[in-house]
């Protein structure tokens, strides 16, 4: 029996956001799908900050409400604070368009929502195969992909299709010369997160949340990371805070600094420590961004493949964007594979109409769109000190009763910027953000 | 802008302030809240020529791994401590002279996050 051929109709490698995504769509539409996966279980590997989009599971998963899927909170405050060395200001939304039911987002931890991701493609039909890491491919002559190798004893498993969501550590795709480079540490950012417990009334009184219905999602940039390129965030979870930052690799290591040296900074500013007080550390985690954007992107499809998600540095930093592209891309692969199979074709004639659905939606187009921001913040650092202490130091003087006249007070507030950067910079560092944005 | 690497690889300093505002983390308090299947038999991370570490005058690799997975032993040789890496990738990425050995740790084992 050993030697019998183990064949599915595709195979997903990872069972993430974008894998689990691709084999639910399979499965469904009667494939032999096995999706296979490195951890223990699915979400084990998996690090994140975050929210995950109601947008992006709904089109994998139009009832996904009716199953309960794990949910922290919903995200009904999003916005920026902006730390300086002791002040914060704040710049967050509520209501509005973020009152919404379901909510656009919700907060998430991975361990649990992955899970319950997966176990979605599993009652599709979907064969998860965990505790399996794939080394390799098995190949035609040609270069075709008709298989994958995995570490354990008789473990090359057969398809004709293989979706790849290794995540951002991409060594299958480029061994499939999809990109014939490794990753740059200019292109990732590091990323450390504590989760912290807090008891959730402890959390609504120090976040300003009605209940377990609301939730707070912050981008925190300023007196967060040094003042190298890097932002820091906030999520409320049902009874603990998720509290990280995340710096680009190749100025941690180039300024030799340890990440939880500077996440523990970060934890102890005055207007932070607060929040977090007198909570247990519950997590410790780690986990690297690929920021590099379109440039960074590999070949997404060749004969036989296709790349979803991280592993194709599918994430817009900006707006934290990336589990939504992940779930898409995988749904956009799944479709590709089902059309592969309709037409009995797996070479490129097919694969390649990935790219062309990635293409039609909003992905490829945002992707390229932001294809300046990574090289953005690098070269722009006043946006992690200048401006965020302008900011409070503004807003703090404009609040404030001196006893002067307001028109020395104003002049004071636009000395608190000039002071430390002429407006024409300013005015230049606006433009470049502007274009950053945009894509100009 | 890119990183310089080999032996143009250029160490650069926050200033004094900064530096001194820094708390020491001792890593491993953080790590007692992860959990690991660790894998007795194979390292999955290995350098590649101790050699090079040697001729490496900065050892960035002993600062931005966010698990403290590379220490400098008394023979002066860079130690590996696999069994606390939580696979982030960034060693095998930011080494100036692409010295580290990275794979993926076998099926089933390597870190497990609880909550992520």
């Amino acid at each position: 029996m050993s030697n019998e051929r183990i064949e599915f109709d595709a195979i997903v490698v990872g069972a993430g956001l974008a894998g689990s995504a691709a084999a639910m769509v399979m499965a469904r539409e009667g494939l032999n799908v096995a999706l296979i996966e490195r951890g223990q279980k699915p979400g084990g590997k998996n690090y994140f900050g975050g929210a995950i989009y109601t947008h992006a599971i709904a089109e994998v998963l139009p009832d996904y409400q009716d199953r309960k899927p794990p949910f922290e909170r919903p995200v009904t405050e999003a916005g920026f604070w902006f730390l300086s060395q002791t002040g914060l200001t704040r710049m967050t939304v509520q209501g509005g368009k973020l009152d919404t039911e379901p909510a656009d987002a919700y907060i998430t931890l991975r361990a649990s929502f992955d899970a319950w991701w997966a176990e979605q493609a599993q009652e599709a039909g979907a064969f998860l195969i965990p505790k399996t890491a794939v080394t390799d491919f098995i190949r035609k002559e040609s270069g075709e992909v008709i298989g994958v190798v995995t570490d354990r004893p008789q473990g090359e498993i057969y398809a004709p299709i293989v979706i790849i969501c290794e995540g951002v550590n991409n060594l299958l795709t480029q061994k499939l010369g999809l990109i014939d480079r490794d990753l740059e540490p200019a292109e990732m950012a590091l990323a450390v997160k504590q989760v912290i417990s807090l008891k959730p009334e402890v959390i609504r009184a120090r976040f300003g949340l009605s209940g377990e219905d609301q939730g707070l999602a912050v981008s925190v940039l300023g007196d967060v990371s040094l003042g190298l390129p890097g932002m820091g965030f906030v999520y409320t979870n049902k009874a603990s805070v998720s509290v990280g930052m995340g710096v680009m690799l190749d100025v941690l290591a180039e300024y030799r600094l340890q990440p939880a040296d500077i996440l523990q900074r970060y934890l102890q500013h005055p207007a932070i420590a607060p929040l977090v007080e007198g909570g247990q550390l519950l997590e410790y985690g780690a986990h690297l961004i690929p920021e590099g954007g379109y440039k960074a992107m590999p070949k997404l499809y060749t004969d036989g493949a296709m790349v979803a998600g991280d592993a194709a540095a599918m994430v817009n930093a900006l707006h934290w964007e990336g589990t939504n592209m992940a779930i898409i891309a995988g749904k956009l692969a799944a479709e590709t594979a089902i059309e592969a199979h309709s037409r009995g074709d797996f070479s490129q004639r097919v694969t390649s109409r990935y790219e062309d659905r990635l293409k039609e939606g909003f992905i490829l187009k945002d992707l390229k769109q932001y294809r300046g921001f990574s090289k953005f913040l690098e070269t722009h650092p006043q946006f992690m000190d200048v401006y965020p202490n302008f900011v409070n130091d503004a807003i703090g003087q404009f609040f404030t009763a001196y006893g002067k006249p307001k028109q020395e007070l104003f002049k004071g507030m636009l000395g608190g910027l000039t002071d430390r950067r002429s407006l024409i910079k300013a005015a230049g560092d606006m433009i470049s953000m502007a274009r950053a944005v945009m894509g100009w | 802008m890119a990183m310089k690497t080999g032996d143009a690889f250029e160490p650069k300093q926050i200033s004094d302030q900064l530096r001194e505002s820094l708390p020491d983390v001792y890593v491993d308090d953080l790590l007692v809240t992860l959990k690991y299947f660790i894998d007795e038999e194979e390292s999955h991370l290995w350098i590649e020529e101790h050699e090079v570490c040697t001729r490496c005058e900065h050892k960035p690799c002993l600062y931005f791994c966010p698990v403290g997975v590379y220490t400098l032993g008394s023979d002066g040789k860079i130690q590996v401590a696999y069994q606390s890496c939580v696979e982030c990738g960034s060693c095998r990425v930011a080494c100036p002279y692409t010295n580290i050995g990275w794979v993926l740790p076998r099926g089933g084992f390597g870190v497990a996050y609880k909550f992520g």
